[in-house]
């Protein structure tokens, strides 16, 4: 893929984060879709704000976690009832109490990998560039007391010109244009 | 928060009036009225049964149930004393009502204790006495085992101890709880200045107070309930109900708290990021619950020891392994998988239906702890009239300990103003648009 050229987008910037919440919300109704919220920690009424729907990483989650369930519950009972079974102490072969713990503790550790690689796997992350930290201000704000909303270009509604003069009207502290 | 002047600007007004609503009488009403509808089913299933049996069972298990609540309180009234935090500012006033609900649970006990004879092997057979179990033993009223232990145990399992150690746990639960409502009040009336060293001073009570607590509760539960079998033993018994009462306690804290917002002052402090909290503390509960009645039953399944599996035995064979397999899913399957969701803990309506399905799934658990000790249930579920007991005089003890607790609700205002969590339990979630 050759590299983009061109606007990334308008990136508005704000002091507070009810004031980015309440650009947003006007934002969400005056029809822009292609947008985000950039904040230092994490403010849930943004992502409200910007439409933010559910996304696949409790099922994957879940998944997961039936799947270690019942990989090491099916494992044990191999082992002890066709590959190698004992008599421990006159108990049948197939002693499900004591195969609970580790099929337990499996169920944690899938579902917790499933977690954290799911997440990394639907949002994108590592991601080596982005257009954003092209923004000064992003840079040195988004970490630290910054909130920014940035309107992008793939949005059908962005015009470079009219879409700044719109920004203007949510009053925020500045808008920059960024390049990709 | 990033702006703290731009917040505070947003910061709500805690009301003036910071009484109970009035709503909380038409609970006490409504509570007395199920009582009394469940009293009378209690004596028509009595006359049914030809016998006070069941009833006296059923009200061990209305007794164990709502002293989890009084004493139970109190202890999660120490916990969020020493841990701080902006959920126990939210539930320090329902807490403290509830603790201050031990005159009825200790009139609960009284009634176990003046009939001590009907419920408790060793206080039926003198261990003391050789011949007593000797011709017990005769009679097959008891067997060896029992009667081994009947002698054995005897300097603990006797009459006068029951009473001595359970007034003594009565009496220190009642100072905990004189002492730790009567200074909230004076904290209060002091000066805001003072509110650094009040929190110390509370620090103080209630850290040796929990250590007390988990003492003379597990005490307690081993008198009045482990030794309905006085044959086994288990070392995590008390810690079993310790979590359990912590599960219960904040199941109907939050009922009682959702409940209270409907008006002020707990609809502006019950904000729903301190409602998440208590699903996700409540959650963790459910968890330990269950990893600590897994772990006993794992040991002792794993041991299969003549002394320890009996009791196991009494509770899974002829039929009981369907009330135990329930138990699983109602006390623990249930809440867990129900309150894994998020949407769940910040839903008003779903979290109180979960909750009271704790509640039941609570009462549930320990008429499987309860009811298999006795002779003719062991090993052997039946039906019979007294059964049902277990569901109406629970029922009616419960009613009639929650209108108490509302008068206790109405006693006092439902937020402590000297504290530092109140600023923040005011300000937005957040941000505000």
């Amino acid at each position: 893929m050759p590299p983009r050229e061109g606007t990334y987008g308008l990136l508005a910037e704000f002091d507070t984060p009810s004031d980015l919440v309440r650009a947003a919300q006007a934002a969400r109704r005056d029809g822009w879709r292609r947008m985000d919220c950039y904040t230092p920690y994490p403010v849930e009424e943004a992502a409200e704000a910007i439409g933010f729907h559910r996304n696949k990483v409790p099922l994957v989650t879940l998944i997961g976690g039936l799947m270690g369930l019942a990989a090491m519950f099916s494992l044990e009972t191999w082992i002890s009832v066709l590959a190698y079974p004992l008599n421990i102490a006159g108990r049948p072969t197939y002693s499900w109490p004591a195969f609970v713990v580790p099929a337990y503790e499996w169920t944690i550790l899938w579902a917790g990998l499933s977690a954290a690689f799911g997440m990394l796997a639907l949002n994108g992350l590592p991601a080596l560039y982005h257009p954003l930290f092209n923004a000064p201000n992003f840079r040195k704000g988004a970490s630290q007391d910054k909130f920014f909303l940035c309107l992008e270009a793939l949005d059908p509604k962005f015009d470079l010109i009219e879409t700044r003069a719109y920004l203007a009207t949510l009053e925020p502290v500045s808008v920059v244009e960024v390049e990709y | 928060m990033a702006n703290e002047h731009h917040v505070n600007a947003h910061a709500k007004q805690l009301p003036r009036d910071l009484g109970a609503p009035a709503f909380v009488d038409g609970w006490k009403t409504r509570a007395l009225v199920i009582g009394l509808v469940f009293s009378v089913i209690a004596a028509g299933l009595a006359l049914l049964d030809g016998s006070v049996e069941h009833v006296l069972r059923a009200w061990l298990l209305g007794t164990v149930l709502t002293f989890g609540w009084a004493v139970g309180g109190l202890a999660l009234l120490m916990v969020q004393y020493v841990s701080g935090g902006k959920w126990g500012l939210l539930l320090r006033r329902p807490l403290e009502a509830m603790s201050r609900t031990l005159p009825l649970v200790f009139v609960y006990w009284l009634v176990i204790a003046l009939f001590i004879k009907k419920l408790y092997l060793w206080a039926q057979v003198d261990g003391s006495n050789p011949s007593d179990i000797a011709s017990a033993l005769k009679s097959g009223f008891i067997n060896e085992v029992q009667a081994h232990c009947l002698e054995f145990k005897r300097p603990m399992l006797q009459p006068d101890m029951f009473w001595l150690v359970s007034l003594f746990c009565f009496a220190v639960w009642a100072f905990y709880t004189w002492r730790l409502n009567r200074l909230a009040l004076d904290r209060d009336a002091d000066s805001p200045a003072n509110t650094p060293a009040w929190i110390k001073k509370f620090e103080n009570i209630c850290g040796p107070g929990i250590v007390v607590y988990a003492l003379t509760m597990t005490a307690a539960v081993i008198y009045w309930v482990m030794s309905l079998d006085p044959t086994w033993f288990s070392s995590v018994y008390g810690l079993l109900f310790l979590v359990g009462q912590g599960y219960s306690v904040l199941a109907l804290s939050i009922i009682v708290s959702i409940g209270l917002s409907k008006a002020e002052p707990f609809k502006t402090i019950l904000r729903q990021t301190e409602q998440h909290d208590l699903g996700k503390f409540t959650f963790a509960f459910v968890m330990l619950n269950i990893y600590l009645a897994f772990s006993q039953f794992l040991i002792i399944w794993s041991g299969n020891l003549p002394e320890e599996i009996p009791w196991y035995l009494d509770r899974i064979r002829g039929h009981w392994g369907i009330i135990i397999t329930l138990d699983f899913l109602f006390h623990w399957l249930i809440p867990f998988t129900m309150l894994l969701s998020r949407d769940i803990k910040r839903n008003k309506r779903r979290l109180t239906a979960v909750c009271a399905w704790m509640l039941f799934a609570k009462a549930f658990d320990l008429f499987w702890l309860i009811e298999p000790n006795f002779k003719d249930a062991a090993r052997n579920l039946h039906f019979s009239w007294g059964i049902l007991e277990y569901a109406a005089v629970p029922a009616a003890m419960t009613a009639f300990w929650f209108a108490f607790y509302c008068t206790r609700l109405k006693m006092r205002p439902l937020v402590q103003i000297n504290d530092p969590h109140l600023a923040e339990i005011l300000e937005p979630e957040h941000a505000h648009a």
